[in-house]
């Protein structure tokens, strides 16, 4: 007589049901994921808001406060004139090799500025030595962060 | 055993030639006492047609200040992504700023010149500054900049 192989049966059945667990765990995380994205780019008027809602729930809440102190009344002193500036952050403004008044109120967002990370331009600094690899430009080795000092 | 030992002898065979071409650079770049805010300075390398090859370091953080380095500026129209992972604070008069990368062995000998383009606030820019041909003999002469910096040196 031949017996029916039983382990067999049970394995499969434990792998099977592996499977669907596992199935079931990333369609969950898909729609997790997916359902905020798809809420954010729905058009006004889509019907699927549900999620969108959530998300901008209490914005009105929690208005924008700016923090500045540029409007102290910080002055700088150069070529003995005071010149008012009202930033007080003592960056550097290069123009073209002539000094400049600096009365206008707020001159780190003007017209000239317009890449200026301070005004939330769309221009980006440079990544600092150390936090990303030299760039592969065929000029650096095998990646090896470069060492700074300055005396 | 044998492949365990035929693996070794393939990885060390992949990785010599590329720790051959490449070594340390020292570059040292001596700044004068010019009476200014820190300066603002690009290394870069052209070949020997002239054209842009690359970025060495950029001293400076803030991107809205590089249209002061004028032969940089446009050589790269600015693109900061040629200077992630190499830039630095700016220079004080005065100070030194000492950079070792590890530079490919094909920059040296091969027609390269290394170019400092330098910009102080309120005073005038300076491209080229420092323009110097990287070759093995070159190596630890200092070479004397324009207006902002005292003296550089590349060291092998």
């Amino acid at each position: 007589m031949v017996r029916p192989d039983w382990t067999h049966h049970t394995n499969g059945d434990t792998t099977m049901k592996k499977t669907l667990i596992l199935l079931a765990a990333t369609t969950a995380l898909s729609a997790a994921i997916a359902a905020p994205t798809w809420s954010a780019v729905r058009t006004s008027d889509s019907p699927v808001q549900l999620f969108a809602a959530i998300l901008e729930f209490g914005q009105d809440a929690m208005p924008l406060i700016l923090a500045s102190g540029d409007d102290d009344d910080d002055r700088e002193y150069r070529n003995g004139s005071r010149s008012e500036d009202d930033d007080d952050d003592r960056e550097r403004k290069y123009r073209s090799g002539s000094r400049r008044d600096d009365d206008d109120d707020d001159d780190e967002c003007d017209g000239d500025d317009q890449d200026d990370d301070d005004c939330g331009g769309s221009a980006r600094n440079a990544a600092p030595a150390g936090t990303t690899p030299p760039p592969q430009n065929g000029l650096f080795g095998n990646g090896t962060p470069p060492v700074v000092q300055m005396n | 055993m044998k492949s365990l030992l035929a693996t070794l002898a393939l990885t060390t065979a992949l990785t010599l030639p590329g720790l051959a071409m490449a070594r340390p650079v020292t570059l040292t770049t001596t700044m004068n006492n010019y009476g200014g805010d820190g300066a603002y300075l690009a290394l870069y390398v052209t070949d020997a047609a002239g054209a842009y090859a690359g970025s060495l370091w950029m001293a400076g953080g803030k991107s809205k200040y590089y249209e002061h380095l004028s032969d940089w500026y446009r050589a790269t129209a600015g693109d900061t992504a040629q200077i992630n992972g190499i830039t630095g604070a700016s220079v004080g008069a005065g100070r030194t700023l000492e950079i070792t990368l590890d530079l490919a062995d094909t920059l040296f000998d091969a027609g390269y010149t290394l170019h400092i383009d330098a910009a102080v606030e309120d005073m005038r820019d300076s491209p080229n500054e420092v323009t110097v041909p990287l070759t093995t003999d070159g190596a630890g002469t200092p070479v004397t900049g324009r207006r902002y910096v005292a003296d550089f040196t590349y060291d092998m």
